[in-house]
């Protein structure tokens, strides 16, 4: 007797009856496989109603009359304050690799000044952005996942619900909230020492004056790259913050959940800031058209 | 170490406070909103045609940026009025009589205006002055042109084809030219004639040669006469004597011509006398005769036994004072 393996509560289960044959007879097969396709559309449909579920509890508790301030002012100090000097080593060295690597290019076409402005258009529109959100996908993220994860699996939030402390607006609320507002403050460091590292690696190999740099880098940039860069990253925020916090509020109930929770934290949320920036830039696209 | 709440409130309010500071900068200079800060003053042209400029388009005096076009509106029938806005510290370098022209930042970049030109006795640019515009060639007139001449271009070649064509037939001069093969024939001949000459023309030059250096040869006389200042100076003298005996010469027979002109003279008597002339040629015979007849008696004499001794004794005296052999 053959036994099918459910892996969560599916409503389709209950309409299509177990299938038990030895026999395996293709038609049998065919069904098996059928029956297990449609269960994971319904895991997936399941999944997606509980994250809209989610966003629309977190929205509510947002601008409810008890805002958790003193929780939001600590999240965002881990969050933003103690990302910082990654971001900045991060950003740092993100534009001093960039000009080294450009240069060489651009020395074939005696089209070196063009290089502050590559560069600062490359880094405030995409690089910054999006490795900066990468980063914190991968700090954050993981953080949140691997914190609400343990909270669930201790059962810290049950408790909380018991002493009547809401924890979405507790736990949730201000995470996602100061995810949302820190990194775009990261993403706007990244940037500024990216543009400042972009400056020392013109200087490895030549002489520009910084007043000149800054004047070259900021000729080629206009308000169709900074405002879009800008609007864009608050997205990347609230993605890592939401990822983060629904993979650990909704970890299982052993250890090893706390770690699955994190780590599928970090993969989800810097495909979901792949997937943001895409749309960003179609967005773009239309709105300069 | 656990930070107080306190202390983590003024740490992410800073760090708030850093990033905003950090957005606004970047939308200032972005925006290039600085400029909103500096005192402006508007001035106009008037162009035909404004080729694609912007409002937000730069203005360049000397290659320095010192305003921005802040608008356009067509004037007129077909004009488009240009304002601009100019930075007042550009001001007093923009006299009344400066000209505006349309110009591009770089082979292909944005639309420029470039003010230039201008006198300096002219008064400076007030806000709401008029600027008169220069035009300018772009790009559609350099195409227009390169078209026109295209087909003067075609012209001339549809023409220089016929020519080629009547030359190829052999009509017309050149082509009877090219056609005729006796041109060649006589061309041919003529090119001939003239290498032999050439050729005696180079054996004349070498025999001028042999003979030139024969004669500077050394002992020479043209070499001693243009060398020794001693012969030189004989050859003078001699010249000299010779000028002074012609020169007697010529008076002497200017005399003898006078003299014979005169019929009393000797001479006028013996060249112009004819009985004169026969007798003394009859006198002449008649010396001839008695020196003859002299001539006999003198040599008998000798043989006379009076004189025959002393004759004798002369010519002992002529052998014995010839010197002995």
């Amino acid at each position: 007797m053959t036994q099918t393996k459910v892996k969560k509560f599916n409503p389709v289960i209950k309409v299509i009856p177990n299938v038990r044959d030895a026999t395996k007879h293709s038609i049998t097969r065919l069904s098996e496989k059928t029956i297990e396709k449609t269960q994971d559309v319904g895991n997936f449909l399941t999944v997606f109603a509980d994250v809209v579920l989610f966003i629309w509890l977190i929205i509510k508790e947002t601008f409810s009359r008890k805002f958790e301030f003193k929780e939001f002012l600590r999240q965002c100090y881990h969050t933003g304050y103690k990302t910082l000097p990654l971001i900045s080593i991060t950003g740092a060295i993100m534009g001093l690799v960039l000009t080294i690597q450009s240069r060489p290019a651009l020395l074939k076409f005696g089209a070196v000044t063009m290089l502050p402005g590559m560069v600062a258009v490359s880094l405030i529109r995409e690089m910054g952005p999006v490795i900066t959100a990468l980063i914190c996908a991968g700090k954050i993220g993981s953080g949140m996942g691997a914190e609400l994860g343990s909270m669930k699996v201790t059962e810290q939030i049950e408790a909380m619900e018991v002493s009547s402390t809401n924890p979405i607006r507790f736990l949730v609320v201000t995470r996602v909230l100061a995810a949302t507002i820190m990194i775009p403050m990261l993403i706007l460091y990244a940037d500024a020492l990216g543009i400042l590292g972009c400056w020392a690696g013109a200087n490895l190999k030549g002489d520009v004056s910084f007043t000149l740099f800054f004047s070259q880098a900021f000729s080629h940039i206009g308000f169709i790259d900074f405002i879009p860069a800008f609007i864009k990253s608050f997205f990347f925020g609230a993605v890592i913050g939401l990822v983060g916090c629904y993979k650990g509020y909704h970890a299982g109930r052993g250890t090893e959940s706390v770690g699955v929770a994190a780590n599928s934290a970090v993969v989800l949320a810097s495909l979901l800031v792949i997937i943001t920036d895409m749309i960003a830039v179609q967005i773009t696209d239309m709105l300069v058209l | 170490m656990i930070e107080s709440p306190n202390k983590r409130a003024v740490i992410v309010g800073v760090f708030v406070f850093t990033g905003l500071v950090f957005l606004l900068a970047g939308i200032l200079i972005v925006g290039n909103l600085r400029e909103t800060f500096k005192r402006k003053m508007e001035v106009v042209s008037l162009f035909e045609d404004v080729a694609g400029l912007q409002k937000g388009n730069n203005i360049w005096l000397s290659g320095v940026k010192i305003g921005t076009v802040d608008k356009l509106n067509f004037y007129g029938k077909s004009q488009v009025e240009v304002r601009m806005s100019i930075d007042t510290k550009a001001q007093q370098f923009i006299p009344k009589d400066s000209k505006v022209k349309i110009s591009n930042d770089g082979l292909i970049g944005n639309k420029i205006l470039i003010i230039y030109g201008g006198t300096e006795k002219s008064l400076v640019v007030q806000d709401g002055d008029t600027l008169g515009v220069e035009k300018t060639f772009t790009s559609e007139d350099m195409i227009n042109t390169l078209q026109e001449n295209n087909k003067n271009l075609l012209a001339i070649t549809t023409d220089f084809k016929t020519i080629n064509k009547k030359i190829a037939l052999g009509e017309g001069t050149i082509g009877k030219l090219l056609s005729d093969t006796s041109v060649y024939t006589n061309i041919n001949a003529a090119t001939k004639s003239l290498q032999a000459a050439t050729i005696k023309a180079q054996q004349l030059i070498g025999s001028l040669a042999t003979f030139s250096s024969n004669l500077n040869k050394k002992g020479s006389l043209a070499n001693e006469l243009t060398t020794d200042t001693v012969v030189f100076k004989s050859v003078k003298a001699s010249v000299f004597q010779l000028q002074q005996m012609a020169d007697t010469a010529s008076v002497f027979v200017a005399n003898l011509k006078q003299a014979s002109k005169n019929p009393n003279s000797a001479i006028g008597v013996l060249l112009h006398d004819e009985e004169a002339g026969a007798f003394l040629k009859k006198s002449l015979k008649n010396l001839e005769s008695s020196s003859k007849k002299l001539d006999e008696d003198l040599e008998a004499a000798q043989h006379n036994f009076l004189l025959r001794g002393y004759f004798k004794k002369k010519a002992k005296i002529a052998e014995s004072s010839l010197p002995e052999k």
